[in-house]
């Protein structure tokens, strides 16, 4: 068991985000969470990546408890984490990206007086990120120009390149067209396996994502944990697809 | 008892004049998020624009006593450069980060300084003793002049009268609004570019009113608009930014520290109001009537 | 290769100005190389890290006092010891004062880094027994690499080793500079600027790299506050004062804070601007107060950006 929340409730005020909720996600697993607006997705998330301190309950990383540690030392401990909303460096290229999140995690980033250019492990560290999200064609051009499909890819190609163990995804696809969709998580399933990353979590609304690569599903409704178990029985249990994701399958929401 | 009175006094005097500027400093910043540098520049203005009124005042044969007539007058209508300030620089720049917007009110810093030089010459320019009319009064026996009474009065006037506007008014009510949510407001059909001149306009006649209500009691110097935007400044940090408030609380502090110190220490006149601002934006950075901290 | 060659046309330019250059403009060459090894320093924050200071002055003013009581009260001439000891006064004083304004930024720190200069400026002013008040502070000339050339006419002095010796300070100041943005660390505080808290998720501790950024800054602007206080002969606390601040930002943005070299051009532009306006009107600020308007309203990225920017061709 890699990641592992205990019983873990949020409240926000008086509201009731997350209700005694336990998950545990071992190594090799693709874990999507899903669930209808409002069910407690981004609060999940929040609290395995602690962001946000749980009511009561334990999150452990590693077998560490990571509640309220940061973003800083969460990536150092091997946790990556992209948002719903793309975050890029805008007046940063590509490769510019790719080198601070290398620098970041070679633990370079504080040598003021040593040469980017000459650093051979930076560059080929991003070089290698680049080919793999097939992002080196582009590895000159701003972040800002890039078309909002290799913004996405970027992105979560800057998460990948800090080589974590588990990385946590807010909607990688949301905002990009459907063809754009399946191509980047055959990217980033691709990736994956290429840098040795044990376990990927996301939270996803296309239900055709979510059926075709994950492992496993946790479905949310109202806080708490409706489901957990395979795409095949998920799938099986029309009840449960229209209760998470309403009546059509395959809806974005 | 005496002594101490009259400092009091001395302090609150310089605070409701602070409190003037701070104020048209905190409408403006509050609305539209610009913190305007400039508001000295303006304060300097409406002082020897404030002088040439009573001099034209006096000169035509005005009866002496009634020289705060012309003098609020004209402090108000020479708040109208806010518009030409707002529309003719400040509009162009509202879409971009705020350090270009603060740049650019530090232009008018510049400008404002060379412009009242050009206007009025390099000596400083004053009343004389005409402020003196309204004689003294003794207050716990200390002799406090009636003017420094009736701008207090006049401040707190002020004061009232903003708060009524703020809060008892459409304009207002307008102005509340597009300050917590400007994009909310604007989808309300609020008019931003009306609101945004007016509110400048408000901000700028604030402080040409405090220039020229200072003006009795001092000189005008063409650097008192830079030194006096450092005051104001504190007076908003301490007070928290955008908070009406928050610029009283904070101009009666500092205006009243100030006094204290120039007559205990005179060493530690201004050190020790910046001391206070760095302790305030250090452990409460949104000052004492601001929101929540980031 | 473009680039090479213009900066190689200007260093022989700025080389051969003692030699044929009218011995005025000699020496408006002096503070226009102090304040470019201050503005190198403060784009460092603006322009790499995305904090505007409006406290810089502080560091000028640490320098250039540093100078005068160096070279008056502590009777210390050599020049090499008077910038050392500038850079570890101007290191000392910004670690605290750093640790503060870097927990804030925009406004808030703009606000707090003007605060803290104007705290100085206030303590230069009102403690005159050690500083001279407003009068400030006479600078005795320093000897140079070691020589007293106190027999030497102050021109001569000025214009020939005093000038050559703040080439090499500012050459040796753009070199440490570029070595320093690009880093991997240069390269971190870029990330820091374009989105902080996309920084923090790579594992880049924001705070800790803004300080080091303004620190970094105000070592440079403590070294060109004390080379700019020989030429001017005396120290005073305007110096610190807040305006001071406001014009090292306006220069820096004349010139373009995008780029390299953009705060050189800006210093130079400015230094001979304000002395031709000035020699025309007395009324300099009312001209670079409606130039200041006008590069904000239309050209925020400076001279160097009116220029069409050739994407930088790296090494593959």
């Amino acid at each position: 068991m890699i990641l592992q929340a205990e019983n873990v409730t949020k409240y926000y005020g008086e509201f009731r985000a997350l209700h005694d909720v336990t998950l545990g996600v071992s190594a090799g697993e693709f874990v999507s969470i899903i669930g209808p607006n409002g069910a407690g997705k981004s609060t999940l998330l929040n609290l395995l990546t602690g962001l946000a301190r749980p009511s009561s309950g334990t999150v452990r990383f590693k077998d560490r408890d990571i509640t309220g540690i940061g973003p800083v030392k969460l990536a150092k401990l091997g946790m990556a984490r992209s948002f719903q909303l793309v975050q890029i460096f805008p007046d940063l290229t590509v490769r510019e990206t790719l080198q601070a999140a290398v620098a970041a995690r070679l633990r370079r980033g504080r040598r003021i007086f040593a040469s980017l250019r000459g650093d051979r492990d930076i560059r080929d560290g991003a070089e290698e990120v680049a080919a793999l999200f097939g992002l080196d064609a582009k590895r000159r051009a701003l972040a800002r120009e890039l078309p909002q499909g290799d913004k996405k890819l970027l992105d979560v190609a800057s998460a990948f390149a800090l080589r974590p163990e588990i990385i946590l995804l807010d909607e990688p696809t949301s905002g990009v067209s459907t063809a754009d969709k399946t191509r980047i998580m055959e990217i980033l399933v691709r990736a994956a396996k290429t840098i040795g990353l044990q376990a990927i979590i996301q939270v996803e609304h296309d239900m055709d994502i979510v059926f075709g690569f994950s492992d496993r599903i946790v479905a949310l409704h109202q806080g708490a944990v409706l489901a957990d178990a395979t795409p095949r029985e998920v799938q099986a249990d029309q009840r449960l697809v229209d209760m998470v994701v309403g009546r059509r399958r395959g809806a974005s929401a | 008892m005496s002594a101490l009175v009259s400092i009091l006094m001395g302090g609150v005097f310089h605070a409701s004049i602070l409190f003037l500027v701070a104020a048209g400093l905190q409408v403006v910043f509050g609305v539209q998020k610009v913190f305007n540098l400039a508001c000295g520049s303006f304060y300097a203005l409406g002082a020897y624009f404030g002088v040439s009124a009573v001099q034209w005042y006096v000169a035509a044969g005005g009866p002496p006593a009634f020289f705060i007539v012309p003098l609020i007058a004209a402090g108000a209508l020479i708040g109208v450069t806010g518009v030409i300030v707002e529309r003719g620089l400040l509009s162009f720049v509202y879409e971009r980060d705020e350090t270009f917007q603060l740049l650019l009110t530090f232009a008018v810093v510049l400008m404002m300084e060379d412009a009242i030089r050009l206007t009025w010459g390099t000596a400083p320019v004053s009343t004389s003793g005409l402020y003196l009319v309204y004689g003294q009064a003794r207050l716990a026996g200390a002799a406090v002049p009636v003017y420094n009474l009736i701008v207090i009065a006049a401040s707190l006037v002020i004061a009232l009268g903003i708060g009524w506007l703020l809060t008892r008014t459409a304009f207002g009510r307008i102005i509340r609004a597009t300050a917590d949510n400007r994009e909310m407001a604007e989808a309300l059909g609020v008019d931003m570019r009306r609101v945004y001149a007016k509110v400048f306009t408000l901000g700028t006649a604030l402080g040409t009113l405090g220039g020229a209500l200072v003006i009795p009691a001092t000189a005008a110097m063409s650097e008192m608009g830079v030194e006096l935007i450092v005051e104001a400044f504190a007076v908003v940090v301490i007070g928290g930014l955008g908070s009406m408030r928050g610029a009283f609380v904070g101009a009666l502090v500092v205006g009243i520290l100030r006094a204290v110190a120039i007559s205990v220490y005179p060493e530690l006149e201004m050190l020790i109001i910046y001391l206070i601002v760095i302790t305030v934006l250090v452990f409460r950075p949104r000052g004492l009537f601001g929101g929540a901290a980031a | 290769m473009r680039q090479a060659l213009v900066l190689a046309v200007a260093l022989a330019a700025v080389v051969a100005v003692p030699w044929i250059a009218p011995i005025y403009h000699v020496l408006l060459m002096l503070p226009f190389m102090a304040y470019g090894v201050v503005l190198l320093g403060l784009n460092l924050l603006f322009g790499y890290t995305g904090l505007v200071s409006f406290g810089h002055a502080l560091f000028i003013g640490l320098g250039a006092y540093t100078a005068a009581f160096l070279t008056g009260l502590f009777k210390v001439r050599a020049l090499e010891v008077i910038l050392l000891t500038a850079a570890v006064v101007a290191a000392v004083v910004a670690m605290p004062v750093a640790a503060f304004c870097v927990r804030y930024v925009k406004i808030y720190f703009g606000m707090l880094t003007l605060a803290f200069g104007m705290v100085f400026y206030t303590f230069l002013l009102k403690f005159y027994r050690l500083t001279g008040g407003d009068e400030g502070m006479p600078v005795a000339r320093p000897f140079l690499l070691g020589r007293d050339l106190g027999d030497m006419p102050k021109i001569e002095y000025l214009a020939g080793p005093y000038y050559y010796y703040s080439l090499v300070v500012l050459i040796v100041a753009i070199a440490v500079m570029w070595r320093i943005v690009h880093s991997p660390f240069g390269l971190c505080l870029k990330t820091i600027r374009d989105n902080p808290a996309k920084a923090e998720t790579l594992g880049i501790s924001v705070p800790h790299y803004r300080w080091t950024a303004f620190v970094i800054s105000a070592v440079y602007a403590g070294v060109g506050g004390a080379l700019l206080a020989t030429p001017t002969g005396n120290v005073d606390p305007t110096l610190a004062y807040w305006t001071h601040s406001g014009n090292l930002v306006f220069m820096t943005l004349l010139g373009g804070f995008a780029s390299f070299f953009g705060p050189l051009v800006g210093a130079f532009v400015f230094i001979y601007l304000q002395d031709f306006v000035m020699s025309v009107v007395p009324y300099w600020r009312l001209v670079f107060g409606a130039i200041l308007a006008a590069l904000v309203i239309f050209a925020p990225g400076g001279l160097l950006g009116l220029f069409p920017r050739r994407r930088v061709i790296e090494a593959a």
